[in-house]
């Protein structure tokens, strides 16, 4: 018998007081897929630094083919043919693939960097595995799905037999990810072992040979995936059943709560704008779930109304008109927002749980009093909202980067909840999050729309969108192209609609004018290759999304725009 | 945990100093004086009967600027034109000083020390929020006509006529700061004194520096947060650039009670003001630290080389092997790690 490619014995990790490795064992053969799983703060990501030299465990082996092997750095371990790509990306935008690629491994001749053969090398790689890039695009101008591939790249030009994969496919679309599964699937034909972190259940089945189920620290659960259950995943995960495909009962809208009418936002390139003209209402006591394939202008939709972005067109709260605030006198009309970005927009990772959570309440009571902020009154209402939402930390002074990333979201969500606005935007509300926390999150959402408030969702997601929103809108191309009530939401009809193929007879028929304006206009447009749509609806959004360089316009757009969308 | 983790930040500290000082040590060797010897004239020297005077008053101005510097620092903001908000709060106060009268005179000097440099400093936010040029570049490249403006008012308009140098009247005997020693060491002192603690409180216990400190972490946290990013920008800058016309105005109306040209500039108050900004990552308390320890460095080289003939750019280079060390260990130079 062959040696394993990877075996973890006996791995301890603590931080602190906190066990987040408890003699963990992991054997992964070569040639595997790997899928490791969790609740957010098992310690997935912990035991992958250390597998990666970032970590060094308190007690354990590592084995490499049967090598004993110890690695004081990353450095050390990718020498070894291991490779990692983080949670969240590490890449250079402004660069181009190629530089992305061998940047820390440059090849030189007499000395200088040797672009020719980088760029060979890099192309040879593409070609081999057949990844949808060139080496000489802009990173910052990929989708997050290609910028993915890109991650891959890094490690297969480093020479990795082993590629760590921590939550990957939390930023891609379906058929994103199922591009990465088949670039998966042929480095694992090829010899490749992989191991791959993911809270997503159907994507455990689809891509991975085994899978390992880590619980506090501790292995509850391995085995080979065909002959494992979804329920018995979900148990092994949190220790009790889970719904896992709730549909939750419809709310009961009241007055209207937020309008939106003909707001248009800019695109980065000229010509198409990202935002176009779209016109929305949300009512209190109602959830507007929008779908689409990432990039067709929901990121942007939602920083026009909460004011990152300059829009044209109208939005009013209540009776309030936004057009022309700026953030904070949004925020203190009624809107609350959990961004899509927890690391960079929604958090600040290197500061206290304590201040990331009074952010935003530090102008009011309790926080303040007679002008000045009380270290008490922060301190408690950071610990009411860990509380409160069961959010995992070391405590409230901990930095919130060293919470897991499951973790992080439950404690921005919390921080928005809390503020009780009439209007919350909420974007991927669980992106990352285990499939524990989702339903934990979902009912949070549920629980704030039967309060009475209204909820603009956007997700990925097209699961959870259906599971929690009376209305669903589809966006397409910065358009609202088709409207559905929660009783004539289903998958194949919205997801034809995401391909840019809404069906007049839909839109038409159940939407409010607005949204049936727009709908049968691209419904026009579109009609030439409706049939080519109606096929493979989600497959046909991927090439859209691929060849459109939108990707992913808020970060910088957001930037650029400084302060100025006041 | 907190605690655990300010100790060992204390640890590191310890270390880097320790590990600088026994390098600085083989230094000393290397050029034949004995360290200890030396050593001991730098303490002596800094904080003797006599020392303690000079480092004070030394250390006024130093500790006025790491200040000045640390307040947009906090939000991430660096502010490089220090040089010529310290000159035009002198040059400012120093005219109106000879203008106005008696004790008025005085507190209109001061004032006008601070509105000068905060205007100034302002201005060059402005240029940053309106017409969208970085600040690091608005701020250094207006320091330099700030500071030719006040060469040449000491030169013509301004000039004393019964001297050939460049430097202006004095000021009259009741438009002076009260002296506390005779080496320029004024009541100054404790406007400093009073500066550090505002900043301190305001930094720790009020929304604005709450807001200062968020736009810090991270600029599209603070955006999304409703920060105001501008408005931010002139409030921290006109703070600082008044604090750094505030120092100026402090150190021409204590002896020898007159702008002099250059004056202001040789003693690098800005440029180790800014380093112990930076070294303490603004914080108010450790920036003060930093910049009492430079001070303390600095006039204790001085006397080193007069006690021992050790030259005193020896301490210079103590400094930056220093700096270095501290840097280094504090993480000031480390990349930020990507969220997990
Ligand atoms: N540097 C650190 N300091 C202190 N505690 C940490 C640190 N890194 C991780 N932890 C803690 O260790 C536990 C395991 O974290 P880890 O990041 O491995 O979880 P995870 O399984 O990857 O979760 P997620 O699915 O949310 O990413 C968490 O409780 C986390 O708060
Ligand atoms: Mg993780």
């Amino acid at each position: 018998m062959t040696q394993p490619a990877v075996q973890l014995t006996g791995i301890v990790k603590r931080f602190g007081e906190l066990l987040a490795n408890d003699h963990v064992d992991l054997t992964v053969a070569r040639g595997e897929i790997h899928a490791l799983m969790g609740e957010n703060g098992a310690g997935k990501s912990t035991l992958m630094s250390i597998l990666y030299g970032l970590l060094r465990p308190d007690a354990g082996t590592i084995a490499l083919d049967g090598e004993p092997v110890v690695f004081d750095s990353a450095a050390r371990a990718i020498a070894a043919g291991i490779g990692m790509v983080q949670q969240g990306f590490a890449l250079f935008d402004s660069m181009p693939v190629v530089d992305n690629v061998i940047y820390g491994a440059e090849p030189t001749r007499r000395g200088l960097l040797d672009r020719r053969a980088a760029t060979a090398a890099v192309s040879e790689l593409v070609e081999r595995h057949g990844l949808r890039l060139a080496p000489t695009d802009r990173v910052g101008d990929l989708p997050i799905g290609v910028r993915q591939q890109v991650e891959i790249l890094k490690l297969l030009y480093r020479r990795a037999r082993v590629l760590i994969l921590d939550e990957p496919t939390a930023v891609l679309t379906p058929a994103e990810t199922e591009q990465l599964f088949t670039v998966l699937r042929d480095l694992a034909a090829d010899g490749h072992t992989v191991l791959l972190v993911t809270h997503k259940l159907h994507e455990v089945t689809a891509v991975s040979d085994t899978v390992t189920v880590l619980r506090d620290g501790k292995v509850t659960m391995t085995g080979p995936t065909s002959a494992t259950g979804r329920a018995e995943l979900a148990s092994a995960m949190t220790g009790r059943e889970v719904d896992l495909d709730r549909v939750y009962p419809a709310g009961q809208p009241g007055a209207e709560a937020l309008t939106v009418t003909g707001l248009t936002v800019d695109g980065r390139a000229a010509g198409r704008p990202a935002v176009d003209d779209v016109s929305l209402s949300v009512r209190a006591g109602e959830i507007v779930g929008i779908a689409g394939v990432a990039g067709n202008g929901q990121t942007e939709l939602v920083a026009a109304i909460a004011g990152l972005l300059p829009a044209r067109g109208s939005v009013t709260v209540g009776e309030r008109e936004l057009s022309g605030l700026g953030v904070a006198r949004r925020r203190a009309a009624g809107l609350a927002h959990i961004p899509e970005d927890r690391a960079e927009v929604g958090a600040a990772p290197g500061a206290r749980l304590t201040d990331n959570l009074a952010t935003g309440f530090h102008r009011r009571p309790p926080l303040l009093r007679k002008g000045f902020l009380r270290s008490g009154a922060m301190r408690t209402h950071a610990e009411r909202i860990i509380e409160r939402f069961g959010v995992r930390a070391p405590g409230p002074s901990a930095p919130m980067r060293t919470l897991s990333g499951g973790n992080q979201q439950k404690a921005i969500l919390g921080r928005e909840l809390t503020h009780e606005a009439p209007v919350l935007l909420v974007e991927q509300p669980t992106r990352g999050v285990d499939i524990g926390a989702v339903v934990g999150i979902h009912t949070e959402l549920i629980a704030y729309r039967d309060a009475g408030h209204a909820v603009l969702l956007v997700s990925a997601e097209l699961s959870e969108v259906l599971g929690l929103a009376d209305r669903v809108l589809v966006m397409y191309e910065g358009r609202v192209v088709a409207e559905f009530p929660k009783t004539e939401a289903d998958p194949h009809a919205i997801g034809l609609a995401m391909a840019g193929g809404a069906p007049r007879g839909v839109a038409g028929g159940t939407a409010e004018d607005s949204a049936g304006g727009a709908a049968g206009g691209v419904a026009g447009a579109a009609g030439g290759d409706e049939a080519d749509v109606v096929g493979d609806a989600t497959g046909h959004a991927s090439e859209n999304m691929a060849g459109d360089t939108a990707g992913d316009t808020t970060g910088d757009a957001a930037e650029d725009s400084g302060g100025g969308a006041a | 945990m907190n605690r655990l983790g300010r100790w060992r930040g204390a640890l590191t500290v310890g270390v880097a100093v320790a590990a600088a000082l026994v390098l600085g040590a083989i230094l000393l060797a290397a050029t034949g004086a004995n360290p200890l010897e030396a050593a001991g004239a730098i303490v002596t020297g800094a904080f003797g009967p006599d020392g303690i005077q000079d480092t004070l008053a030394y250390a006024v101005p130093v500790a006025g600027m790491a200040t000045a510097l640390a307040i947009p620092l906090r939000a991430g903001l660096v502010n490089l034109g220090g040089e010529g908000q310290l000159v035009l709060g002198a040059i400012s106060a120093v005219a109106v000083g000879l203008h106005v009268p008696g004790p008025l005179g005085l507190v209109a000097a001061l004032v006008a020390g601070m509105l000068a440099g905060g205007l100034y400093a302002a201005a060059a936010a402005l240029c940053e929020t309106r017409l969208g040029v970085p600040l690091l570049v608005t701020t250094l490249l207006l320091s330099y006509p700030a500071m030719s403006l006040a060469a040449y008012l000491v030169r013509f308009p301004m000039r004393d006529q019964g001297s050939s140098l460049p430097q202006s009247a004095q000021l009259p005997p009741d438009v002076r700061l009260p002296a506390l020693a005779g080496n320029g060491l004024t009541v100054g002192l404790f406007l400093i004194v009073a500066a550090v603690a505002v900043y301190a409180v305001v930094d720790a216990r009020t929304p604005a520096g709450f807001e200062a400190r968020v736009t810090g972490w991270g600029p599209r946290f603070a955006q999304y947060a409703g920060i105001d990013r501008p408005r931010t920008t002139l409030r921290l800058l006109a703070c600082s650039g008044g604090l750094a016309g505030l120092v100026g105005a402090i150190v021409v109306l204590g002896f020898p009670y007159r702008f002099i040209d250059g004056a202001l500039i040789t003693p690098q108050y800005t440029w180790i003001g800014l380093l112990a900004a930076l070294l303490a990552a603004a914080s108010p308390l450790g920036t003060l630290v930093a910049a009492l320890f430079f001070a303390a460095l600095t006039s204790g080289g001085f006397a080193m080389e007069r006690e021992t003939q050790v030259p005193r750019e020896l301490t210079a280079v103590l400094q930056a092997v220093l700096i270095i060390f501290l840097a280094a260990t504090t993480g000031l130079l480390r990349r930020r790690r990507s969220a997990a």
